[in-house]
């Protein structure tokens, strides 16, 4: 009996020794990097921890921030979505970084949003996402549905002319709300409800025998046919390898999809996927010097030259430099003048232009349309004639169409409505 | 490239027919229209692409061939116009009308001529007047398809041209389509129409049926009632289809689960080892799937067909050894307690993730498909795909090979022994350590097969094995822990209630459906649908 | 009546168990709370916590202890019991929210509202109310773990059967929770919570007095689980456990006791996830992944199964490396946790704890037998050993196995 109670008392004394040896170094400024390493995400956010620790390295080869060294703190929350909040503020609280570099999936967001809320530190969120939010402590630098979505069914609806829609999604989050948003949009734009068809799929769905050939038949009622797929990352694979052996060709019915990118395709023979579609921010094929020094440093750093660059990995890239000059002219790390001095702040972006930090937290983006090559990269075939801001909330959906966002000084609001003229969505 | 390269002699046939001082003076004129290609945008390249094709010249085609396989490039420094292969680092330029190469430049020099989805099909109909005569009769029916699908009307003289000289029946047939395609699409007489009508309505297919929707909401008259007829008739006989395609598509489903579960029917039902670490089994063929494809890429592109074959005793090899550490390690330290092998072989699939996410990434792996692994046949109105094809053969041959070591090999017998009563197998000079090593290998090594099939379908990740590993156990529980043909039956039963339920149901509660159809099964009889009898049941 | 019955549970294992448990409950709290900043003794909000997690990780381990530990019935789908208690309380903390939501609906949570919901599914009504939700936490897992085993039980399902089919079970319940159209939330689950009781789940004493709820439930479980395998009928589950026929046929209603105490587990499960999610802020889907439950039974084997203390040990432990791991060696943590599974398998198979009863009574049996030799007596060795059984003898493990030698069974 007694040896349980030791047991127990050296397990108190680690969790004592281990909160306690992680007491910050004044020299340097701490910057967290939050993205999972194991599990089942790991497969796209382990290129973005590697990201945000070229970025850093690059960032102390020049000298640094205000002076000090950047330190990277890397942690690994597993793919589990309450061990985000938990090494979130195991980041914020005990090893005390000024601004965390992370997550992935909406879910992680949503599970580490209170926890920044209440330690009020900084989030740079990457990733392509839903929208409807609008956070003060966490900037969006991934694509809200208007950078994304709508241009994409836009270009399809034009250039294409496609007439009848097949909305495939895995079933969360993301792609109900895109889907519903796209469903609004396109009736809107007067499709009839019998040329939509939706479709969802559980997680890493691996045999789509059923739905390429329910995707067939819809495409086959003599009119043009577009497939528009927010099917989440490990169940594409899959999902594409299924399209071309059953032979669906781009030229007859494109797919165009929002959460392919290069890092994706990666896995796949794309000889038969030519022609298929992505709308993202960035194409690793971007003609710009930028982008090419950028891609050189990634391939130096990671020392492989097949490895590939993509949205997400951008979007950080913006994210880290906006953060850099705003403490820069705020001269401190502190939470609350970042926040104050960021909005407004504008880097380039690699496609050749600048984008901007706006008061609701989204940054502005151009938007581009490619199609895949056999080569597993994108041919860029339609870019926006400028810059897109990111919209918090979309005019498309019925709770959210009054709401805007401005986190500048008199409003300093997330969820303003311009009906009621009150801060805090659409009651009272 | 290689079907370029059948083209490019194709067309050299062809051109052997137009007279040499001819094609002296045309390749001029030619050679400024296609150069042309390299200017203005897309509604531009559109417009040239019609002016090529309006010369009506066969030489014209390889350019246009080229440019919708992506591989027609400009030179920036003249604006001349090549079909650029990539060489290494640099590519070959070939003139793409006289196609002869003309030297090599590197990759900043040159640029791709961009075109998109929309500029492929014109180009593919535009090919399809300009190949109808060509001597191969493959070329010919995909001319003819590409007319159909373009529904071109100014397709029909061509096609009618062809049709006179064309003597392959079956080539025949698809022009005759492909012309009523275009008839209907075009002003002609009603009576043609009719006609066209009645040849989409033979055709019976979802491609004639697509078309003939669209016919049915554009005209009227009599036109109108015989599309309508023909709908109707041809949603009949899909419907019919369709049960025995759902019957497929189970089939199939069913036989990836057998393959996932067939090694796990070993190291769990014979040996009673809750194997958790069997999916990492299946990873690791997958990832030798890969490694064999690389050295090939490498080293000798030209067996890249058989990669599979190369890889499946390296991957059975790669995981039966992996098996037989694992059970020479760990597993003969635990047997008599199998929810302990449960702990241990977590544990052991944990670390396995982890290793391969740290020697070949985290990121998905490419796994090719051979050319004989790619694409589908028609089956009536059901649509086979190759790769799903051979993978149901080569799961039952799986099946077959192992129920043939088990039962009609001396190993198959130890085995059987050894499961069965250990110490009178012991006693009868059976060395059971090592017959419990290799069964162990056995399975692990099946499990790795498995993982070559599975790559062609699935991805190439560190988390391939986690995404089979409770299915599999589903499947064998179902069918009768220790019974292989319990495993065989269990599997095809999942597979095909999963797709009779998904049309009705969706992908998610389908699962759901059966996972509570398992459950309540379980209940019916405890001990799976094939139930061991016999002593060993108690134990 | 009911003061006996928990009183019969106290020895000197449950004495220093709860000895600990009492100083933890009221040292933790405290030193967040009172002792200031800067101090040593101060306990940083991040680890009250963290702690106030494992308690609730303890309390499920301490649930599926007993019905595994003392009943033979390996549940490989407990999380799930432990995500249905989450969600119901998530429910109630989602109703809390009212007009605080980004939307300001005041009924509707926010993911309704975007996904143009227009009312609330019936099956919300009722938490808005603390008492209502509270009893659900009990009732719907208990209800489900009722009905489940009912059929099961009766049916003799048993062994590797019953593990897989409770495995189907929590993987129906993910496959569903993640289905938007049930009106959970889909994948992102319930999160953003405001107030618990009117309190402030962010206010650190709010956490406090979470984390000491957590440390009282695991208490009090500990004691009516400890209650329960000191009692007649803990002897007649452990004679379920070890031979379901005989007890069977010497007319024991077999189905009743495993009914009995598979329900009560998974009520326990379902309360200890209902202190889990105010503490970590959110309940989705991922909760009913078959990985977590097959984690649980891990927790349990590495502090000894059969033990009870040596499951809610196991639960910290395992919990605790898993949270230093991710954090110190965020690249390889795997190969260090799934290094530790190995090992507990091999060098200690009864878990942590059994192995120092293990060594302890070794070292007793000598020093009484020595004692014995010397003619000065002392308890006989085999009484020791049977009031000990239920504690320290888990599945009947032939001695020969350790040492090597194989019996392979068709699983258990």
């Amino acid at each position: 009996m007694k040896n349980t109670l030791t047991k127990l008392a050296l397990a108190g004394l680690m969790a004592s020794t281990m909160i306690g040896s992680a007491v910050a170094q004044e020299d340097t400024i701490k910057v967290g990097v939050l993205h999972s390493l194991s599990g089942t995400m790991a497969i796209s956010e382990t290129t973005l921890k590697d990201v945000m620790l070229m970025l850093i390295e690059e960032q102390n080869k020049n000298g640094g921030l205000l002076g000090k060294q950047l330190e990277a703190v890397v942690v690994d929350p597993a793919s589990d979505w309450p061990l985000f909040a938990e090494k979130a503020r195991e980041l914020i609280e005990v090893n005390e970084v000024d601004a965390v570099f992370g997550a992935w999936t909406s879910v992680s967001r949503k599970s580490v949003l209170p926890v920044f809320e209440e330690l009020n530190s900084l989030l740079f969120y990457p990733v392509q996402y839903e929208g409807e939010e609008s956070q003060r402590n966490v900037f969006y630098t991934g694509a809200a549905p208007n950078q994304q979505a709508i241009p994409a069914v836009d270009y399809l609806m034009n250039e294409e002319g496609v007439e009848r829609w097949v909305l495939a999604g895995t079933d969360y989050v993301y792609p109900r709300t895109t889907n519903k948003i796209l469903e609004a949009y396109l009736k809107s734009k007067g499709v009839a409800e019998e040329d939509i068809m939706i479709n969802y799929t559980p997680f890493g769905h691996s045999d789509w025998q059923t739905i390429v050939s329910d995707i067939k038949t819809f495409g086959s009622a003599g009119k043009k046919t577009a497939v528009v797929s927010t099917i989440n990352g490990d169940a594409n694979v899959p999902f594409y390898k299924e399209l071309a052996n059953a032979g669906i060709k781009a030229e007859d019915i494109p797919v165009v999809a929002f959460s392919v990118g290069e890092e994706e395709l990666a896995g796949l023979d794309t000889g038969p996927l030519v022609g298929h579609l992505a709308a993202w921010n960035y194409f690793q094929s971007a003609d710009t010097d930028a982008n090419a020094e950028f891609i050189d440093a990634w391939h130096a750093f990671i020392g492989d030259e097949e490895r590939v660059t993509n949205d997400p990995m951008e979007a950080h890239f913006i994210g880290f430099n906006m953060w850099v000059e705003a403490v820069e002219k705020a001269g401190t790390t502190d939470p609350d003048a970042v926040i104050d001095s960021i909005v407004g702040v504008s880097v380039p972006n690699l496609t050749g232009g600048y984008s901007a930090m706006m008061p609701n937290h989204h940054i502005t983006k151009p938007v581009l349309i490619g199609e895949i090559q056999d080569d597993g990269q994108f041919e860029t075939v339609w870019e926006t004639s400028g810059l897109v801001i990111g919209d918090a909330w979309s005019d498309y959906l019925e709770g959210s169409k009054d709401l805007i966002s401005d986190w500048r000084a008199p409003m300093s609001c997330g969820n303003f409505n311009t009906v009621t003229g009150k801060c805090g969505g659409s009651g009272s | 490239m290689s079907n370029l390269k059948s083209i490019f002699v194709l067309f050299c046939l062809v051109a052997g027919l137009v007279s040499p001082a001819l094609a002296q003076s045309d390749t001029e004129s030619l050679r400024s229209l296609v150069d042309a290609l390299a200017k203005g945008k897309y509604a531009e390249t559109e417009q040239q692409i019609g002016a090529l094709v309006a010369t009506g010249d066969p030489a014209v085609a390889p350019a246009l061939q080229a440019l919708g396989a992506g591989d027609l490039y400009f030179r920036k420094s003249d604006g001349q116009v090549f079909i650029a292969e990539k060489d290494g680092k640099r590519f070959t330029l070939t003139d793409p009308l006289t196609l002869e190469v003309e030297g090599d430049a590197g990759k900043r020099e040159i640029k791709k001529i961009k075109v998109n989805n929309k500029l492929r099909r014109v180009i593919r109909s535009a090919l399809g007047s300009l190949t109808l005569m060509a001597a191969d009769p493959n070329v010919r029916v995909a001319a003819a398809e590409a007319i159909f699908k373009a529904q071109d009307p100014a397709g029909i003289d061509a096609l009618e041209t062809a049709l006179a000289a064309e003597t392959d029946d079956n080539v025949r047939l698809v022009m005759e389509q492909a012309r009523a395609a275009a008839v209907l699409n075009s002003d002609l007489e009603e009576a043609q129409k009719l006609a066209a009508v009645e040849t989409l309505s033979e055709m019976g297919n979802r491609e004639a049926l697509s078309l003939l929707i669209g016919v049915r909401s554009n005209s009227e008259g009599a036109v109108r009632d015989a599309a309508n007829h023909a709908v109707e008739k041809i949603e009949k006989s899909i419907a019919a289809w369709n049960t025995a395609q759902n019957v497929w598509y189970g089939v199939s489903l069913g036989s990836v689960l057998l393959l996932a579960a067939i090694g796990l029917a070993i190291t769990f039902g014979v040996m009673g080892v809750i194997n958790m670490a069997h999916g990492e089994m299946v990873m690791i063929g997958a990832y030798t799937t890969f490694v064999v494809q690389e050295i090939i890429r490498t080293s000798a592109p030209g067996l890249f067909d058989y990669s599979l074959f190369i890889a499946l005793p390296l991957a059975f090899l790669t995981a039966g050894l992996i098996g037989i550490a694992i059970e020479r390690g760990v597993i003969r330290w635990l047997y008599g307690r199998p929810l302990e092998t449960l702990l241990a072989t977590w544990g052991i699939s944990l670390i396995l993730q982890q290793a391969v996410r740290s020697v070949f990434g985290p990121t998905n792996r490419e796994v090719g498909n051979p050319d004989w692994m790619s694409g589908a046949f028609e089956l009536g109105q059901m649509t086979i795909t190759f790769n799903r094809m051979w993978i149901v053969v080569f799961a039952l041959l799986v099946f077959a090979g192992l129920m043939l070591v088990l039962k009609k090999t001396p190993f198959g017998l130890y085995t059987r022994a050894v499961t069965q009563n250990r110490r009178m197998a012991a006693s009868m000079g059976i060395r059971t350590p090592w017959i419990d090593a290799l069964t162990f290998g056995l399975g692990s090594g099946i499990a790795g097969i498995a993982g070559v099939a599975l790559s062609q379908i699935d991805n190439v990740s560190p988390n391939l094995g986690q995404g089979y590993i409770i299915d599999s156990f589903m499947v064998v529980v179902f069918g009768g822990v220790g019974n292989l043909w319990g495993t065989l039956v269990g599997a095809m039963t999942l597979g095909v209630v999963n797709k009779f339920l998904e049309p009705y149901a969706g992908a998610v509660l389908g699962k759901i459906f059966v996972l509570v159809f398992i459950i309540l099964f379980i209940q019916k009889r405890p001990r799976g649908l094939f139930a061991l009898k016999g002593r060993a049941v108690e134990a | 009546m009911m003061t006996s019955f928990l009183f019969r549970a106290m020895d000197a294992r449950a004495g220093v168990f709860l000895a600990i448990m009492a100083a933890v409950v009221i040292l933790v709290p405290v030193g967040n709370l009172l002792v200031p900043h800067g101090s040593p003794f101060h306990v940083p909000t991040y680890a009250v916590t963290l702690m106030g997690k494992y308690l609730t990780y303890a309390l499920l381990a301490l649930a599926v202890d007993l019905v595994w530990g003392y009943c033979g019935i390996l549940s490989l789908g407990h999380a799930a019991f432990f995500a249905l208690g989450g969600y119901a309380m998530g429910m109630y903390l989602m109703r809390q929210i009212g007009t605080r939501g980004v939307y300001g609906d005041p009924t509707l949570p926010d993911f309704m509202v975007f996904l143009n919901w227009q009312e609330l599914p019936w099956y919300w009504y009722g938490f808005d109310m603390f008492w209502f939700a509270a009893l659900m936490v009990l009732l719907v897992p208990g209800l489900i773990a009722f009905v489940f085993g009912w059929f099961a039980f009766r049916s003799r399902v048993t062994g590797v059967y019953l593990s897989i089919i409770t495995q189907a079970l929590t993987y129906a319940l993910l496959l569903a929770f993640f289905r938007n159209d049930m009106g959970f939330g889909g994948n992102n689950g319930l999160t953003d919570f405001k107030d618990i009781l009117g309190f402030d789940i962010q206010a650190d004493t709010t956490r406090a007095g979470l984390f000491a709820a957590s440390g009282l439930a695991l208490v009090l479980s500990y004691m009516i689980c400890r209650s329960i395998t000191r009692s007649k009928l803990g002897k007649v589950l452990v004679a379920v456990r070890d031979a379901e026929s005989r007890i069977r046929f010497l007319g024991y209603r077999v189905e009743h006791y495993k009914l009995f105490v598979w329900t009560l587990s998974a009520m326990m499960a379902g309360v200890a996830g209902a202190l889990y999610v105010p503490q970590v802020g959110i309940i989705n889907p991922g909760e009913f992944a078959p990985a977590n439950s097959i984690e649980v039974v891990i927790w349990v084997a590495v502090g000894g199964r059969g033990t009870l203390v040596g499951a809610v040990l196991g639960a910290v432990l395992v919990n605790f490396a898993k949270t230093w791991f991710t954090a110190a060696l965020p690249e390889i943590w795997l190969f260090a946790l799934g290094g530790l599974f190995v090992f507990v398998t091999l060098f200690l198979p009864k878990g942590i704890l059994g192995t120092l009863n293990d060594g302890w009574s070794t070292l007793r049996q000598r020093r009484n037998s020595s004692d014995q030799e010397d003619g000065t007596g002392g308890p006989r060795p085999q009484a020791k050993q049977s009031e000990d059984a239920p504690a320290s003898t888990p599945p009947p493990v032939p001695a020969m196995s350790r040492a090597g030698a194989s019996h392979p069974q068709p699983a258990e």
